[in-house]
C-alpha cells in the first residue's frame, strides 16, 4: 500500500486542551472531540521513508514533527535559534535513520521522541544515551514470539492515551516533568515545593498507573 | 533466570532521557539481558512519542520545510549497524560492549585492589562506571555507600544480605545498605557498578587502599 501525503490529515487530540496547529488560527472547541493523531498514518509514513525515501510522506512527518520536537527542546531549556537549528537536525536524523524503523517495534512518535532525546543528550549534554542493540547476539530475546505485535500496538496506544488522560494531575505533572524539564528529583521538588519523597512515590505511582493499564 | 530489576523510576528516568550516562549504561546493560524491562522502557518511550504530540507546537520559522529539503541528497545514509559475530555469542552485550573498546573481556587490563579482587575504570564520576571482578569467595568487605549504588552481575554470582545476584541480575543499593557482598563459588563474579560516591568502609585500611587507587 502507498501512503501519499495527500491522503494524510494530522489531526491532533491533545491531552490538556485544544491544539494549535502551526500556522493557523486557534481551532474551535469541537476538536476536542477528534478521535485521533492518526498514528497508523503516521507510522506508515515513517515506514515509507525508510523503505522508499519517499519525500511526499517525509514532508508531511516533517511538518508535524517538526514544530513538536522545537517545543520539545524548548521545554528541555534550549535557547530558542538553537532549538530551531536542533529540530531541523532532528528530522534529518529522522531522514537519515529511517531505515532502522522497525513499525513493529513502536509508532511514529515514540521513534522520533528517541532521535530528538538521544540528540539532546548528544549535542546539549555532550553525552551519550547508551542503549541495547536489538541485533545484538548477546541479547535475550523475547519468549513470545511477536506475530500481532502491529495490533497490538495500536491497540496499547489507546490504553496507553488513555491511562496518561486519567492520571491524577499531581502525577501527570510529575511525569511531564522528568520527560521535558531533564532535572534531577530533588530540583524538581524544591521548584514545586514537594518533599523529595513525594516526587519519586508519585512517579512510581504515575509509572504503575501506565503499566497495570497495558501490562496486567 | 533474572529476578532483580531496576526500579520503575530508573526505567522512566532511561526512556525519558534524564539518566546521566553511567545511569544509562547499566539500565541498557541490563535491558540486553532483560525482555521484561525492555518491555517497560518501551512503553515508557511510547508515552513519551504521546506527550511529545501533545505539545503545543512551536511554528517554525519560514521556509524551515526548504531549507531542509534542500540537504536531504547530499545527506549520507546511515551506515548499517555491525554486529560483531566472531567467536559465538560474547558475554558482554551492548552497549557496555563498545566502552571495553577493542579489549574485550579476556584483554582488560584490571587494577588490583585486594587478593582475588580487580576493578577497571570505565567511566569516570559523579555517576562513575567500572567492571570489578572477584574471585569465589572473595569480598570487598564490609561497606555502606554515600550515594546510590548500581550493579548489574555479567558472569558469576555473588550474595549478600538483600539476597542471591546472578547473571543480568540488578542491584540496587542505598546509601543506607550495609552489606558484605561475597562471591559465589564456581567462576570469577564480573559485575558491572555505578557509584554516585565513592564506598564507605567499616575496615579503614580497606578504604584507604581502595581511595589510593582510586577503586
Ligand atoms: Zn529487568
Amino acid at each position: 500500500m502507498s501512503v501519499t501525503a495527500s491522503t494524510i490529515k494530522p489531526a491532533q487530540r491533545p491531552l490538556y486542551g485544544p491544539a494549535i496547529v502551526s500556522g493557523q488560527p486557534r481551532l474551535p472547541v469541537i476538536l476536542w472531540f477528534v478521535p485521533i493523531p492518526d498514528l497508523h498514518d503516521m507510522t506508515s509514513l515513517l515506514f515509507a521513508v525508510g523503505k522508499s525515501r519517499d519525500r511526499a510522506a517525509f514532508e508531511t512527518l516533517f511538518l508535524y514533527f517538526a514544530p513538536r520536537v522545537k517545543a520539545y527542546l524548548l521545554r528541555r531549556g534550549v535557547a530558542a535559534m538553537a532549538a530551531e537549528d536542533l529540530a531541523q537536525e532532528a528530522l534529518l536524523n529522522v531522514w537519515n535513520k529511517a531505515h532502522l524503523f522497525d513499525p513493529k517495534r513502536g509508532s511514529a512518535a515514540s521513534w522520533i521522541f528517541t532521535v530528538a532525546r538521544n540528540l539532546h543528550i548528544d549535542a546539549v549534554r555532550r553525552q551519550k544515551h547508551p542503549d541495547f542493540d536489538p541485533n545484538d547476539p548477546a541479547l535475550i530475546p523475547e519468549q513470545e514470539p511477536e506475530a500481532d505485535a502491529g495490533l497490538q500496538r495500536m491497540d496499547d496506544d489507546e490504553r496507553l492515551r488513555k491511562a496518561l488522560e486519567s492520571l491524577p494531575p499531581g502525577e501527570r505533572n510529575i511525569l511531564e516533568l522528568s520527560y521535558f524539564a531533564e532535572k534531577p528529583h530533588s530540583a524538581i521538588a524544591r521548584e514545586l515545593r514537594l518533599p523529595l519523597g513525594t516526587v519519586k512515590s508519585r512517579m512510581r505511582a504515575a509509572m504503575r498507573r501506565i503499566r497495570e493499564g497495558l501490562l496486567k | 533466570m533474572i529476578t532483580h530489576h531496576p526500579a520503575d523510576s530508573l526505567l522512566l528516568k532511561h526512556a525519558a532521557g534524564a539518566a546521566h550516562e553511567a545511569v544509562s549504561l547499566i539500565v541498557a546493560t541490563h535491558l540486553a539481558l532483560c525482555p521484561a524491562c525492555r518491555r517497560v522502557v518501551k512503553l515508557a518511550e511510547h508515552a513519551g512519542g504521546i506527550l511529545l504530540e501533545n505539545l503545543t507546537p512551536e511554528p517554525l520559522t519560514t521556509g524551515a520545510w526548504e531549507h531542509l529539503a534542500a540537504r536531504l541528497d547530499e545527506a549520507e545514509a546511515a551506515a548499517p549497524s555491525i554486529v560483531a559475530r566472531s567467536g559465538g555469542t560474547p558475554t558482554i552485550p551492548e552497549p557496555l560492549r563498545s566502552y571495553l573498546g577493542a579489549d574485550g573481556l579476556d584483554k582488560i587490563r584490571w587494577n588490583f585492589v585486594l587478593p582475588g579482587l580487580a576493578f577497571r575504570p570505565l567511566l569516570p564520576g559523579p555517576f562513575s562506571a567500572k567492571l570489578v571482578r572477584s574471585k569465589p569467595g572473595s569480598s570487598i568487605g564490609l561497606h555502606t555507600h554515600k550515594g546510590e549504588e548500581f550493579s548489574v552481575v555479567l558472569a558469576g554470582g555473588y550474595s549478600d544480605c538483600s539476597g542471591q545476584y546472578r547473571r543480568g541480575d540488578f542491584h540496587t543499593a542505598t546509601p543506607d545498605l550495609l552489606h558484605r557482598p561475597v562471591a559465589d563459588q564456581g567462576e570469577d563474579c564480573i559485575v558491572l557498578a555505578v557509584t554516585e560516591a565513592p564506598l564507605a568502609f567499616r575496615n579503614p585500611p580497606i578504604g584507604l587502599i581502595a581511595s589510593l587507587i582510586g577503586y
